[in-house]
């Protein structure tokens, strides 16, 4: 939450040109935008919910094989 | 005139519609408007120079995320980034477990206190028991009067970023003043 308080060391609320500079950035922006936009899909070894599925896909036919 | 010049050169709703087929031209946009929306969160955060750099970052790679669904509708490009900036800074406010300080002037302070009818002067203990009422306030209601004495925007300006009519920002500005009058005199 926000609370004001009055300020009592006359600090500037006004960024500096400097300030300005510092931050703008498109290249970071950009960067940002594409990891998220982007964002990289696990590879399939790597996902352990999707790595049980298929064991278990595979030990049902195992056990289908070894039945018939 | 290289390119960079010929791009900066054209219009906001130009640059929105090559956006929207590229996203590096988006980049016009940014270099167009980043100081202001950057003025408008460091100014909210009282002076917080990362914080208001990173909200004004975020407030960027929304409306780059969203740029599909922008539609120009007679308002500055601006007042869309305004509406995503305002967002934004609200919810950092949200999201704040401890409260978070925001330094008022006290000539804005004065300029609240001159409309919603309470001394012309005031003494410091005053002044402070003004900011106490202040902080009594709903968060939405905190807001608007930020944005008209603290950010010193006009009605057009605040009623462009809430997507409203001037006549209801002033209404609603003016309503908050009298209940700040009437808590004041309360208080008193």
């Amino acid at each position: 939450m926000r609370k004001f308080t009055l300020n009592k060391e006359q600090k500037t609320l006004t960024p500096t040109e400097d300030q300005i500079k510092r931050q703008k950035d498109f290249a970071r922006l950009h960067h940002d935008y594409e990891k998220i936009v982007k964002r990289g899909k696990k590879p399939l070894y790597r996902d352990p919910k999707l790595f049980l599925l298929l064991l278990i896909i595979g030990l049902m036919f195992l056990l289908i094989f070894l039945e018939s | 005139m290289s390119k960079k010049d010929q791009i900066s050169k054209l219009s906001d709703s130009e640059l929105v519609a090559l956006a929207k087929k590229k996203s590096k031209y988006f980049g016009a946009l940014y270099d167009r408007y980043f100081d202001q929306i950057f003025r408008f969160t460091f100014k909210r955060l009282g002076g917080n120079e990362s914080v208001a750099g990173d909200l004004a970052q975020q407030t960027f790679i929304k409306a780059m995320a969203n740029l599909q669904k922008y539609e120009y509708r007679g308002l500055p490009f601006s007042s869309w980034l305004y509406r995503i900036a305002q967002n934004e800074v609200s919810m950092f406010f949200r999201q704040q477990k401890k409260n978070y300080s925001v330094s008022i002037d006290e000539e804005r302070l004065m300029d609240v206190a001159g409309e919603a009818n309470i001394n012309s002067y005031m003494s410091i203990e005053q002044q402070e028991q003004l900011v106490e009422t202040l902080n009594k306030l709903e968060q939405s209601q905190q807001d608007l009067i930020e944005l008209r004495f603290f950010q010193e925007m006009s009605f057009k300006e605040i009623a462009e970023i809430y997507d409203i009519t001037e006549a209801n920002a002033k209404m609603r500005t003016y309503r908050i003043l009298e209940k700040i009058g009437k808590m004041w005199e309360e208080e008193e």
